[in-house]
């Protein structure tokens, strides 16, 4: 269960992008998303794939690592792409067989959508890859800082991410010990009518529950004896440093939306 | 939000992102609870008790945390995935509804004492879980797949079907199970000092 959790996750190993701030990376994945969009034709989108695969490269993970985490979305582009193969019907007919019709302009718009996608996904799965949990919850906290100004409660979300992610991996095994003290004592969890089994999660939600305010109560509590007051005046102990080479990332972005800006029908 | 929060109120809505977190993934710890080809996710489940059980405010904000930790990439949604390109993943409207799911069913019960307004506002979350997911799921494909024309509204509604029947009885399991969480649980006891959902 846990080579699942950290399967298609942060990957320590040194490289350029790893010694990014995870503001840079944050703000760069952000803007992809919208950059995106931009490629319209076989010239932009070639300039994109060519994007995505040097900052791969420049990661230092390797390839077959991150297409093997990517085996979910197989589904998702293939259904894409069916759906424009049998459904626009633009162009020239290239195949008539039966009720199943290809057009030109379904054949090539479906291969667009789907790279869009592979793009998209395999670019942002970077910053996962990348970038440790709290090394992200830090930069998003410090991204955000101005809208403390607004009474949005940055710190609070910051801490509140933080400690969710801390607390998955217990709260996980937790639930499946109880599913296992369970099944000893008598509870048929895989038998039954769909009533039956809904009825069958109640034996393991209440421990789970009760488990999950114990933690939430002691923790408050060791938070507070060691001084807990909110986030006023809270210094950190890791601190985010902005570098040049985070500048120059940014700026690489910039020069490929106006490239594509350019070059896009 | 109006006032600040206590530190014991971040820890439990901290806790409920992460029981969330775990509903979505339930199928891997409790492979038993595929029934028929359909995984019975929780995390609707976890997104309707989070409003009855925390009440409108707290489970408002552990749904809201659950998603943005999600999208910035965090291992909360299915498959212990996360990233900002769920946003554009057809199923993300479900994800979303969660914060509307949570904050209505929190609104429902508040001051209720027995359990029917539990059993229906937990029909009333699923009810706009669906229509907020499937609309989603419509735009999505309209919009970020580009989706032509054969692709009707009616088809969006049709995937929705399979899962309605679990998801039916999930919800009135809910509502008696937060009922009796609030009631037996929280108010009472051990956690009595907490003042959640009082």
């Amino acid at each position: 269960m846990m080579e699942k959790m950290i399967f298609g996750r942060y990957i320590p190993v040194e490289s350029v992008i790893h010694r990014m701030d995870p503001r840079a990376k944050l703000i760069i994945v952000f803007l992809f998303i919208f950059v995106v969009f931009l490629a319209n034709n076989p010239m932009t989108y070639g300039l994109l794939g060519v994007f995505t695969f040097i900052a791969l490269l420049l990661s230092n993970i390797k390839i077959s690592f991150i297409i093997k985490g990517l085996r979910f979305l197989f589904w998702l582009i293939l259904f894409t792409f069916l759906l424009h193969i049998f459904f626009t019907k633009e162009g020239e007919l290239l195949v008539s067989w039966g009720f199943i019709k290809i057009y030109e302009g379904g054949l090539i718009q479906g291969i667009y959508i789907s790279l869009r996608f592979f793009f998209l996904i395999l670019f942002t799965s970077l910053l996962t890859l990348t970038t440790t949990p709290i090394e992200i919850t830090d930069g998003l906290e410090s991204l955000l800082n101005p809208l403390k100004k607004l009474k949005f409660p940055v710190h609070e979300l910051a801490l509140m991410l933080s400690i969710a992610l801390r607390f998955i991996p217990t709260l996980m095994d937790e639930t499946e010990k109880i599913m296992k003290a369970q099944q000893a004592r008598g509870v048929d969890f895989s038998e039954g009518s769909l009533t039956t089994r809904a009825k069958a999660i109640i034996p393991l939600l209440i421990p789970l529950f009760i488990n999950a305010f114990k933690r939430a109560d002691e923790l408050a509590t060791a938070m507070e004896a060691r001084g807990y007051r909110g986030g006023e005046g809270r210094t950190k102990y890791r601190l985010l440093k902005w570098d040049l080479r985070d500048t120059l990332a940014l700026l690489i972005l910039i020069a490929l939306s106006v490239t594509l800006i350019l070059l896009r029908n | 939000m109006q006032r600040k929060m206590r530190t014991i109120e971040i820890t439990l809505v901290s806790l409920f992102v992460v029981l969330i977190a775990i509903g979505a993934n339930i199928t891997t710890i409790a492979p038993f609870l595929v029934v028929g080809g359909v995984p019975i996710t929780l995390q609707t489940f976890f997104a309707i008790l989070a409003g009855l059980i925390l009440g409108a405010r707290l489970g408002t904000i552990s749904t809201t945390v659950y998603m943005v930790g999600g999208l910035i990439g965090l291992p909360f949604f299915a498959q212990f995935k996360g990233g900002i390109a769920a946003l554009f993943f057809p199923t993300f409207g479900f994800i979303l509804s969660f914060i509307l799911v949570a904050f209505v069913c929190g609104k429902m019960v508040e001051k209720k004492k027995t359990v029917t307004p539990y059993i229906i506002a937990a029909l009333i979350g699923t009810a706009i879980n669906y229509i907020v997911g499937t609309n989603w799921m419509y735009f999505a494909y309209l919009n970020w797949a580009e989706a032509p024309e054969g692709f009707t509204y009616g088809m969006a509604w049709l995937w929705m079907v399979v899962p309605l029947p679990k998801d039916i009885i999930l919800a009135v399991v809910a509502g008696i199970f937060a009922h009796r969480m609030r009631f037996s649980v929280l108010t009472k006891g051990q956690f009595k000092h907490l003042r959640i959902g009082a």
